[in-house]
Order: C-alpha cells, then structure tokens, then sequence
C-alpha cells in the first residue's frame, strides 16, 4: 500500500480524536461516579434504574406515610391511656357508694366528681391529632364528642392510609366504637360508657342502690366499658406493631433496590483508574510517534542545492 | 542522422523534462488540496526516423499524456460512504440535542414529577383536610405540568429548527447542482479542443462527494467526459429516474415547508423538453422514495427527524399526559371536595380541554384548594378514600392497552430514545469509520506523496541536466566539425 503523508496526518487525527473521545468518556464516568449519565450510555440499564428510582420515590412516600399514621395513633393511645385512668378513678369513686348515701353533702360531692370525670372521658374524646378529630371518623370540622345524648356526632369511617405497596392499615378509631358503643360495627364492646356516667350521676343523686339502672346494675357497666377502652388500647397496640413492622420491611426494601441501582449506576473506581492509566499511556504515544512522524520528510535530507 | 538530430534529441528531452518537473511542481503545490488526484507525465518515445543505412534512429523521448490517478469505483465507494455518514451525522446531532430532556438518569425530569404528583395524593390522603397537603398537591401539579410542557417544548423547537434547515440545505444542494452542470460545460469544451481536463474533473468529484452527503445521487460518466446526476424512484414501476444534472442543465431539489410537520421534497427535472416535477421524499407516503433511508444523506435524516421520529416521541408524551389528565380527573369528579359538592359538580383537576403535553394545565376553575376531592362521594370533608383511589393510579396499568403504568411508559420511552441515540451514535462512529478507511484507500491511490514527489522531482532534474549535456556535447562536436573547416 502507498502511503501519503497526507494519509499519515488524516489518520493521526483521527486515531488522536477517537483515543481524546476514550479519556473524555473515563474522565466522564469518574468525576460523576455513574456508569449511566445519559439514556443512550446503557438504555436498557437506564430503564431498570428509573423503574428502581420510582419505587424508592414510592418507599419514601410509604415511610412518610408511616410516621404520619404513627404519629396520628400515638396520639390516639395517649388518649386512650387518658380514658383508661379516669375510668380507673370513676370505678374506684363508685366502688367506696356502692351502698348509696343519704347525706346530701356526699351525694353533691359524689355527684360533682362524676360529673368531672365524664366531661374529661369527652375532652379525651375531642382529642386532635393536628387538625384532625382523632376519633371523629370523617368529621373534622366539628368535635365528636358532646355531654349530652346521643353523644357523638362523628361517623363511622375508616381512615386508611398506604403503608406498602398494595398494603394499607386504617389509623383510626372510631368515638362510637370506644365510648358509645354503638355504630355498624362494635369490635370492643357495646358499653355505652357516657350513657352510663349519666345513669350513674342519675342514681347517685336519687340514691338509687338497686334498680335496674341503679348504682350497682351501673357499676357493672363501668367495668365492660373499662374492658372495652383496654380493647381498643390494644387494638391500637397491634396497629402500631405493624407500622414499625412496616417500616422496619420498607427499609430493608429501599436498601435492597438502592443496592441494586448502586451496583448498576456506581463506577468502579479501581477498573476506571487503571483503564484511564492504560488510555493516557496510548495517547502519549500517540502524541509522540505522530510528532515524529510526521515532521519525516525527504526534505530534511535533500541538499540546499542540487 | 546529423548533428542537428542529436540536438533534436537533447532538446526534446529537455522539453519533456520541462513538463514532467512541471506535472510534479503541480502535485506538489496541490498536496493539501481536497479532491485533488496526483497526476504522472506519460513518457514514450519520440517517432524514430529512417537511417542512411536503413535502421531505424530514435528521436528521443516526448510527452505521451498526463494521467490522473483518479480511481472511479473508489471515489463512487467513497460518494455512497459520504451519504451515509450524512444521514448519520445528522440523526445522531439531532437526537443528541432532544436527549437532555429525556435524562431522568441524572436530574429529576418528568419521571419524578409524575411520581411527586402521586405521592402529593398520598400525603394528602394521611391528613385530608391540611391546607399545607392541598397545597403541596397543586404546586406538584404545577411541576407535573411544567416538566411535560418543557420536554415537549425541546421536540418542538428541535423539529422546527430541522424543518427551517430544510430551505438551506436544499439551496445548497441545488448551487452544487448548478457547479457541477457548469463545470460539464467546461469539460466537455475543453476536451474538444484536446486539453487537460484532470483538474476540472477533479474539482467535479468534490463537489459530488460534497453533495453525496447532503442527498445521495447515482452518477454516470459520459464519453465526452462530463458527469451526469440522477436519482431513482424504485416506487414507480418501472422506476422512473429523475435527472439532477444532464450535460450542463441542471434540476433542482425543493422543500415545501409550508404543512407543518409534513415537508415533502420535490425534485424537478430539467433534462426534458418540459420540466418534469416529482414527489421525491414524502416521510409520511406509504413507499417512499428512498427505501433505503441511508441514501438520502442529510437530506432525508433531517425529513424523517422532523416529520416522523420526534413526533413519534411527540405523541407518546402526548398519550401519556391526555391519560393522566383523564384518569385523574374523572376519579377527581367522582369524590367530594372539601367544600362538600358532590359530582357531576366537583371540578376537574386538570384542564379537560387540553389534552397534549404541550397544552397540559391545572384547569383553571380549581381556584382554591378546597376543591381537591379527597373524599368518597358523599362522605364527610375528613374521608381520604378518594384521594387514596387517585394516589393509587400511580400503580395501575392505565397506559399501552393497559399494561403499563405511568412510571413505566414513561421510562419506556426514555428507553427508547436512549436507544435510538445510541444506535445513532454507533451508526455514527462506524460510518466515520468506514470513511476514514475508504479516504485512507483513496489517498493511497491517488494522493500526494510529497516523498514521492521529490524523488521524481530530483530524478526529472538530473534528466533534465542529462538532456542538457546532449546539446551541450552537439555543440563541442559542432564546434570541432566547424574546427575542420579552418
């Protein structure tokens, strides 16, 4: 093959340019640390880390959701815990006159004390989470709860929220499930526990000991509807237990799919470094074998006259 | 046989010389010139004449003619490299410049928004009634609507600026035309009268290999020297062929630009006795004109990347925002918002009327943030069922004949254009490649070698002084034949 010097110089750039397009790739993929910095890079690697890259938005998404329903249900047993104690208090006061009384001063005081711990059982009732009623079901705007008959105003709508994919968990109780005992469903009990606070004070007053709607018949009712709050204090606990459940799987997820699109889109550094050593190397030999070359010519040897 | 034929014979020597060093200084000075061929002095001998005693006596060396190192199948190799490489060129540039838009690799693009938009929903759906979850609903709408009316602005403004290029590269292509069809007039005049034609013909190569990247063409060589230019419509039966360049008349090529996202490409032709016009490239035709696309060079690349590839893109974007806008609002107008309207007189969330990816908007009776249907139909302002149904068309399969979701549409044309750069890319790098390798040939073939060149530069120069020396020995014995005379 005959060979030009022109030949020689087109070659020499082109074999520079494809050689600077090697370094500047290296150089490309080190500085950034990703494998993948544009689509056309690896389309198909591309696409499995926006599908990876979606679900770990979808995993943050499922963590705030978490820790929002958490937040709503330690909220919830804190109110709870509220009833639970002033129930407590309520049993031990009507245990000490399950015989009734007949002095007025007792009965006012009695009466008075009552009275009190069932306006706390609708305060913990109107507990808020934020904005929101916690036990008001769907009813935001307005307290669920009311010392008079029939007492809740709220409804009976379950809230759920994601928590996974295709998982959801409700994160509410409903007022009527724990201190009304009414409602579509009753899964603690079916105590009407304000009810019986007022028949209670209605008994006192009147020092009714045995009726059907007497002290003793009401006390008894104390005790279901103190049953019943525990119910759905561990109810709550179970919920909660699946959330931490929940996350501590979303976690775990969101490190399996962070190390799946590391292992795709993190350079090797190692590899890089030493590809990007053996580049440099060729293209200073290149540099300098296309110096010499080129500055070849007959020219140097021919005489100034011939 | 006399003194004065050996003169002869040095001076015919000294005149071939004279031209060979002459052909040389040409090569020489033209070694950086594009499209030139080296051309070599062909010597012969001079016609001998009849000796006194019936031999025959030479007469020394002449000039037989001056070849051109010009190889045709290389160079049409060469052309058919070119066009290539223009096609080529062209859709990788123009694809590069739309990927960007499509790099959800490196930024948040449209795969996030999409994702954002949903996860709003979600947020929502923890706490129905916050004003601040309503609102991070609308501002990811805002981001959502935003990031499709950008990617879509980037493929329009793209395929508009390939369509303005249009104008230019046909006018290009029609003043190479015009060049070529002039420099057949020179040739073919030049010949006639038996002169040189090896530097015309080589400017006429260069110009065909320009052209050939800018529109492939089939060429043939006539008797006469000049070069005829025509391309072939292989739909037509039997093909019909269309003459760019018929002795010095020329066709033209144009582009009617004046239908948006469908130019088509007209070729006249000139050669007849009437001017024949012809559809010569129209992307959206059932057989086009080039089934090969390749060898419509730059031409055809910037067509199909304007009428058929980016509105491709185009309309999957489009597809992919008209879904959102109607699965979303039609699950928005099933609910309740928190002002307590039920459907049908719930709002849309998005604009029902704007339905593409460059149109796509918040509909703007949504005025306030009260009006996002978080609630089931009928429930009360507190119930989030709705706004977890709306979250959740996040996963369904709403897009391609339902099997894909948002998400995955979305990242499958992302794919898609990521591919496509890429086989361009590679088309690219091998068809520079392939030119490289053919140049290479060429060059070797008919390149100058200055080596080579100053070689005979230095070899014709000592010819050159031997010739001279013949003449000056005819003249010593001239001198010693006259001597005798005294």
């Amino acid at each position: 093959m005959r060979i030009t010097q022109n030949m020689l110089a087109s070659s020499s750039i082109y074999n520079l340019q494809q050689q600077q397009i090697k370094l500047s790739n290296l150089q490309t993929e080190i500085s950034t640390g990703n494998n993948i910095n544009q689509p056309s890079d690896d389309p198909i690697g591309t696409n499995t880390l926006l599908g990876i890259g979606d679900q770990l938005a979808a995993s943050t998404q499922y963590a705030t959701n978490i820790t929002n329903a958490n937040t709503f249900m330690q909220v919830t047993n804190t109110a709870l815990q509220g009833m639970s104690d002033t129930m407590q208090q309520a049993i031990q006061l009507v245990d000490s006159i399950t015989s009734g009384s007949s002095d007025q001063t007792t009965i006012q005081s009695d009466v008075s004390q009552l009275q009190g711990l069932k306006q706390s059982m609708v305060d913990y009732g109107n507990t808020q989470s934020g904005d929101q009623y916690v036990f008001g079901g769907a009813v935001s705007s307005t307290a669920p709860f009311s010392g008079t008959s029939p007492y809740y105003s709220g409804d009976g709508t379950a809230l759920n929220v994601n928590i996974g994919p295709s998982a959801t968990q409700q994160m509410n109780i409903t007022g009527n499930q724990v201190l009304t005992g009414t409602g579509t469903s009753t899964p603690y009990g079916t105590t009407n526990i304000l009810d019986t606070f007022d028949k209670l004070i209605t008994a006192v007053q009147n020092n009714d000991v045995t009726s059907a709607v007497g002290i003793q018949a009401e006390s008894q009712k104390l005790e279901s509807g103190m049953t019943q709050i525990t119910n759905a204090q561990s109810d709550v606990a179970s919920r909660m237990a699946r959330l931490t459940n929940a996350a501590t799987l979303n976690t775990n997820t969101t490190n399996t799919l962070q190390t799946i699109a590391g292992n795709i889109q993190n350079v090797n550094y190692a590899q890089l470094a030493a590809q990007l050593s053996l580049q440099q190397t060729a293209y200073q030999a290149s540099l300098s074998t296309t110096s010499k070359i080129l500055s070849m010519s007959l020219l140097n040897y021919m005489p100034a006259t011939t | 046989m006399s003194l004065d034929s050996l003169m002869g014979i040095g001076k015919n020597g000294m005149s071939a010389y004279m031209t060979a060093i002459q052909v040389t200084s040409q090569n020489i000075s033209n070694v950086n010139t594009p499209g030139y061929s080296t051309q070599n002095v062909v010597l012969e001998t001079a016609p001998s004449t009849a000796g006194n005693n019936g031999s025959l006596l030479g007469n020394g060396v002449q000039v037989s003619r001056i070849m051109s190192s010009y190889d045709a199948l290389l160079q049409k190799q060469l052309d058919n490299a070119q066009t290539t490489q223009g096609y080529d060129t062209t859709t990788a540039n123009a694809l590069q410049q739309i990927e960007p838009s499509f790099n959800d690799v490196a930024n948040g693009g449209l795969d996030s928004a999409i994702s954002g938009f949903f996860s709003a929903f979600q947020g929502l759906s923890v706490d129905p009634t916050n004003q601040t979850a309503r609102q991070a609903v609308l501002s990811s709408a805002q981001t959502l609507t935003d990031n499709f009316q950008s990617a879509s602005r980037s493929l329009n403004n793209t395929a508009a600026t390939l369509n303005n290029s249009l104008t230019p590269l046909t006018a290009n292509i029609n003043s190479t035309l015009n060049n070529i069809a002039q420099l057949n007039g020179q040739i073919n005049s030049i010949n006639m009268s038996g002169g040189n034609t090896n530097e015309l013909q080589d400017q006429q190569q260069q110009l065909i290999q320009n052209l050939s990247q800018q529109l492939g063409v089939n060429c043939t060589t006539n008797s006469n020297g000049t070069t005829d230019l025509y391309i072939t419509d292989n739909s037509a039966n039997p093909p019909a062929n269309y003459y760019l360049v018929k002795g010095t008349v020329a066709g033209s090529v144009n582009a009617n630009t004046t239908n948006t996202n469908k130019t088509v490409i007209t070729v006249t032709d000139n050669s007849g006795a009437a001017p024949v016009t012809s559809n010569a490239m129209d992307p959206t035709a059932a057989t086009p004109f080039y089934t090969n696309d390749t060898s419509g060079g730059q031409l055809w690349a910037t067509l199909k990347l304007c009428d058929v590839t980016i509105p491709g893109y185009q309309s999957q974007l489009d597809s992919l925002a008209k879904t959102i806008v109607t699965t979303v609002n039609a699950q928005q107008q099933a609910g309740s918002d928190l002002n307590g309207s039920a459907p049908p007189a719930t709002v849309a969330f998005f604009d029902p009327s704007k339905l593409t990816a460059a149109t796509i908007a918040i509909n703007p009776a949504l005025t306030s943030t009260n009006q996002i249907a978080a609630a089931a139909n009928g429930a009360s302002s507190g119930d989030n069922s709705n706004a977890l149904l709306i979250a959740n068309l996040q996963n369904s399969l709403s897009m391609s004949s339902n099997t894909q979701t948002f998400n995955g549409y979305y990242d499958s044309l992302v794919s898609k254009v990521g591919q496509d750069v890429q086989t361009a890319n590679n088309n690219v790098t091998q068809s520079n490649a392939l030119t490289q390798q053919l140049t290479t040939l060429q060059q070797s073939n008919s390149g100058v070698s200055l080596d080579e060149q100053l070689t005979k530069l230095m070899q014709y120069q000592q010819s050159y002084q031997a010739s001279a020396k013949i003449i000056t020995t005819a003249t010593a014995m001239m001198d010693t034949v006259l001597g005798l005379i005294t």
